[in-house]
C-alpha cells in the first residue's frame, strides 16, 4: 500500500520548468529518499505534496484519495532553512503550531511535555526562542514537526546543524517514529545517511525522475562488474596486467605496505580470467566483490543525465 | 475550537497586546497628540518672552509721549540719532525707531534700526502703535468735540455665533472653531494609526519570511489564511488601542472635565446647550464654552468614536491588504521602500484632502474625496465634526469595505506567490502579474 502516489506532475514558474512530469510512490511505512543536486526541484515538490502549491497538471494522491487541504494534518514537515517566532515563548510556540495541525491545547500540553522530557529540555518551556542556540531551536523545531503524529513525515535535511551525538537522537527518533508505522520521506545531501536509513530512494534532476529503486536493489545492480583486490607487490604491473579486462580502477593505500585496487571489470571479463591474471603478478590478500555506494550512484547517474 | 485563522489571529493578536511597549505607547499617544496641538501655543509663548528695548528719535516730539511699552517691548526716548547708535553699540538696546517730522502728512519713512533680525512681532507692535497714533491724530484735526468718548463708543470687537440650520426650528448650537480643531485630530489619528499598523503588517511578514517560519506555517494553512489572520490580529490591536482611549477620554469627559470647571461656567454651558444664552453675556467665551459643551458630551464622544473606529478599521484593511502584498514580495525592509510610494502617496493626499476638508468641510473636493476609498477614512472623520448627512457617511462606508475586500481578495494572490520568492526584487508591474497565476 502506497501511502502517497505522485502521478506525473508537472509545475512550470515564469522562466523555468521545475517539475517535468514526475512520478513517484511511497509505500506505507518506509523510509523514503529524496534526492537530488541543488535545484533539482525536490522543494518544489515537497511544497506540492505539503499542498502549499499547487501543480500545474498532474495529481497528488494522498493514503488513497486526491490530496487536500484537510491532509496536511498528517502530514509533518521539517524545512531546510529553519525558524520560529523568535520573540515567542518555546511552550506556546510549539502549541501553536501543534493547534494549527488540529491538536487541541490539553492533547499538545501533555504530548509536548513527554517529548520535552525525553530530550531533557523541559526547562526551556518559557524561554524565548531567541534565547536558545541554533542548534536546541533545531531539536524544538523537530518535536514541532512529529507532535501530532503525523502519517507522512517530510524532513528536508534534518542533520544540518547538528552535532553527531544529536544527529545519531534524531536518526534512532526517526527510526522510531518508522517502527510506529510513520513513512518519512527524506531529502538530504548526506549519502552516507541515505544508505543508513533509506529504503527507497528517487534521485531527481532538473525536474525529472532519473532513478527510483530500493536502495539494497540499486547498490547491487551497481556493483555490477565491481571488484576489490588488496595485494602486496608491483603496483604498475599489475594495472598494465589488467588493463585489457578492466574499464576503470582507483587505488588507496591498505597500510603496512599493502596496496587495494577498485576495479570496474569490462563487461566481458569474467571473476576468473581477473583473478587469474592478478595472481600472477602480486600476492593477493584479499580479493572481494565491490559495492557501490550511494555517493557513486548519484555521481555517476547525475553525470550521465 | 478555533479555526485556524481564528489561532493566526489569536497569536499575532497577543504577541502585541501583551508588550510592554503597547501598553506606553497606547498611554502616551494621547499625550504626544496634545503636546503637538499645543507646540505652536507654546513656541508662541516663548519667542514673545524676550524683552527688547527700543530707542526712539522722535523729531516730531508728539509721537514718542504716545507710545506706551508692551509686555515684550520697552519704549525709551533718546535724543538723536547718534546717541541712540551709541546705545545700541553697548546692546543695552535692540532698536532705535526713526521718527520723521512730517510722520502725520507722511508714513512711510519711518526707519527702525535694528541691531538683531527683525521680528514680525516687533514690527508689528510698532506700526500698530504708530498707525492708532497717526489715525487719531488726524482725527483730532477735524476739530470733533468729545472725540475720546466717541471713539470708545465705536469700537467693535465681533464675536461670531454660528447655528446650524434646523428644518423643524430649534437652530442647534455649532461651532467652526472646535469642530475644526476636533477633525484635525480625528483626521491625524487616523493618519498615524493607518501608516503605524498598515507598517507593523508589512515588517512582521517580512520577518516571517526571513526567518523562515513561514514555511512551517504555510504547511499548516493556507498563504491566504495566514495573511488575512494577520492583518486581523494586527487589526485587532489597534481596535484595542482605539477602545482604550475611547474609555479614557469618555471618562476624563464624564468624571474629570465637570471638577475642573466653575459652576458659573456650567450654568453658562448648560444655558448654551437650552439654547437660552443671554446674547448680551459679556462675560461669556462662546468658544471655551462651545468646547466645553461637546467634550462634556459623552454620547457625542461615544458616536464620535465609533464612526472613528468604522473608518479605521476600513481604512486600515485597504492599507494592510497593500502592504501585506509589498510584504510579501520583498526580502527586507530597504527593498520595500520604492514599493511603498504605492501606499504612502495615497496615505499622504488623505491628510492634506482632509487637513483641507477641516477647513471647508462642505466642498465639491471634500464630498469626492471622503468617498474615494484611499482618501475617504481620513476627510471624512476630518468632516464629521461639522455634521455630515448619514447618507454620505453610509455611502462612504459601504465603497470603503467593499474596496477593502476587493484589496485583500487581490493581495491574497499576489502574497501567495511572493512568499516564496526569494532574491530579486521584483516590479510594481511583476507582482501585478502574479495575479493571474495558479
Amino acid at each position: 500500500m502506497d501511502i502517497l502516489n505522485v502521478d506525473n506532475v508537472t509545475k512550470n514558474y515564469a522562466r523555468h520548468c521545475a517539475l517535468d512530469a514526475i512520478s513517484l510512490s511511497v509505500p506505507e511505512g518506509s523510509v523514503y529518499g529524496l534526492l537530488g543536486p541543488n535545484g533539482a526541484g525536490k522543494t518544489t515538490l515537497i511544497r506540492i505534496i505539503n499542498h502549499i502549491t499547487a501543480p500545474d497538471s498532474g495529481m497528488v494522491t494522498f493514503d488513497g484519495h486526491p490530496l487536500t487541504q484537510a491532509d496536511v494534518a498528517h502530514i509533518g514537515y521539517l524545512p531546510e532553512e529553519r525558524g520560529l517566532y523568535k520573540k515567542m515563548k518555546v511552550g506556546d510556540q510549539a502549541i501553536f503550531f501543534a493547534r494549527l495541525k488540529g491538536m487541541s491545547s490539553r492533547e499538545a500540553r501533555t504530548e509536548l511535555r513527554a517529548w520535552f522530557e525525553k530530550f531533557g529540555i523541559l526547562d526551556w518551556w518559557d524561554k524565548k526562542v531567541e534565547e536558545l542556540s541554533k542548534g536546541m531551536a533545531q531539536k524544538v523545531q523537530f518535536i514541532v514537526t512529529v507532535l501530532h503524529r503525523p502519517k507522512l513525515l517530510i524532513f528536508d535535511e534534518p542533520f544540518s546543524g547538528f552535532d553527531p551525538i544529536n544527529a545519531a537522537l534524531l536518526r534512532d527518533e526517526i527510526l522510531e517514529l518508522k517502527r510506529q508505522g510513520s513513512t518519512v520521506i527524506f531529502s538530504t545531501h548526506n549519502m552516507a545517511s541515505v544508505e543508513e536509513i533509506c529504503d527507497n530512494i528517487t534521485l531527481i534532476n532538473q525536474g525529472r525522475n532519473i532513478l527510483t529503486g530500493n536502495v539494497a536493489e540499486l547498490r547491487e545492480r551497481f556493483s555490477k562488474g565491481k571488484y576489490q583486490i588488496t595485494f602486496t607487490g608491483p603496483t604498475q604491473t599489475l594495472i598494465d596486467a589488467l588493463q585489457p579486462v578492466t574499464e576503470s580502477y582507483s587505488l588507496s593505500d591498505a597500510g603496512s605496505g599493502a596496496v587495494t585496487i577498485d576495479i570496474n571489470a569490462a563487461p566481458d571479463a569474467t571473476v576468473r580470467q581477473i583473478l587469474q591474471t592478478a595472481n600472477d603478478t602480486v600476492d593477493i590478500l584479499s580479493f572481494q566483490k565491490g559495492r557501490a555506494s550511494m555517493n557513486d550512484i548519484f555521481i555517476q547517474t547525475i553525470g550521465k543525465s | 475550537m478555533l479555526s485556524k485563522t481564528g489561532l493566526i489571529i489569536r497569536r499575532e493578536y497577543l504577541e502585541r497586546v501583551t508588550k510592554k511597549s503597547f501598553l506606553i505607547t497606547t498611554l502616551l499617544m494621547p499625550v504626544v497628540m496634545l503636546a503637538l496641538m499645543f507646540t505652536p501655543v507654546l513656541i508662541n509663548e516663548f519667542s514673545e518672552s524676550e524683552q527688547r528695548t527700543i530707542l526712539i528719535v522722535d523729531a516730531t516730539g508728539e509721537v514718542e509721549p504716545e507710545m506706551h511699552s508692551v509686555p515684550s517691548i520697552t519704549f525709551l526716548p533718546v535724543a538723536d540719532e547718534a546717541e541712540g547708535r551709541r546705545i545700541l553699540d553697548t546692546e543695552s538696546a535692540q532698536g532705535v525707531l526713526l521718527i520723521p517730522d512730517n510722520i502725520f502728512e507722511n508714513g512711510a519713512n519711518v526707519q527702525l534700526i535694528s541691531s538683531e533680525p527683525a521680528s514680525i512681532n516687533v514690527e508689528s507692535a510698532i506700526t500698530s502703535q504708530l498707525n492708532s497714533i497717526i489715525e487719531h491724530k488726524r482725527m483730532a484735526q477735524y476739530g470733533i468735540e468729545g472725540l475720546d468718548s466717541i471713539m470708545a463708543a465705536v469700537e467693535s470687537d465681533v464675536t461670531l455665533r454660528t447655528l446650524e440650520y434646523n428644518p423643524e426650528g430649534d437652530d442647534k448650537e455649532s461651532s467652526t472653531l472646535v469642530a475644526y480643531a476636533l477633525g484635525m485630530v480625528l483626521t491625524m489619528l487616523l493618519y498615524m494609526c493607518l501608516l503605524l499598523y498598515g507598517q507593523m503588517v508589512m515588517t512582521s511578514i517580512i520577518e516571517e519570511k526571513t526567518n523562515r517560519v513561514l514555511e512551517i506555517v504555510v504547511s499548516s494553512v493556507k498563504p491566504r489564511q495566514l495573511m488575512i489572520g494577520k492583518i486581523c490580529g494586527i487589526g485587532l490591536v489597534a481596535v484595542t488601542q482605539l477602545l482604550i482611549w475611547t474609555v479614557l477620554i469618555a471618562g476624563a469627559s464624564s468624571l474629570i472635565l465637570p471638577n475642573l470647571i466653575s459652576p458659573e461656567t456650567a450654568a453658562q454651558v448648560e444655558a448654551l446647550n437650552a439654547n437660552a444664552l443671554a446674547t448680551s453675556d459679556a462675560t461669556a467665551n462662546i468658544g471655551m464654552l462651545q468646547a466645553i459643551s461637546m467634550l462634556g458630551n459623552v454620547g457625542y464622544i461615544l458616536q464620535l468614536f465609533a464612526l472613528l473606529l468604522l473608518f479605521l478599521v476600513g481604512g486600515f484593511m485597504l492599507y494592510a491588504a497593500v502592504y501585506a502584498a509589498i510584504g510579501s514580495a520583498v526580502d527586507n525592509i530597504q527593498d520595500a521602500g520604492q514599493l511603498q510610494t504605492v501606499v504612502i502617496v495615497p496615505i499622504i493626499c488623505g491628510i492634506i484632502f482632509g487637513v483641507q476638508a477641516a477647513s471647508d468641510p462642505s466642498s465639491t473636493m471634500s464630498f469626492w474625496t471622503s468617498l474615494i476609498p484611499f482618501t475617504s477614512p481620513m476627510v471624512m472623520m476630518a468632516r464629521i465634526p461639522f455634521g455630515v448627512p448619514a447618507w454620505e457617511i453610509a455611502l462612504s462606508l459601504v465603497v470603503l469595505y467593499l474596496s477593502f475586500f476587493a484589496m485583500v481578495w487581490l493581495a491574497a494572490k499576489i502574497y501567495r506567490v511572493g512568499i516564496f520568492m526569494y532574491g530579486k526584487k521584483p516590479s510594481l508591474k511583476e507582482m501585478i502579474r502574479w495575479i493571474r497565476y495558479n
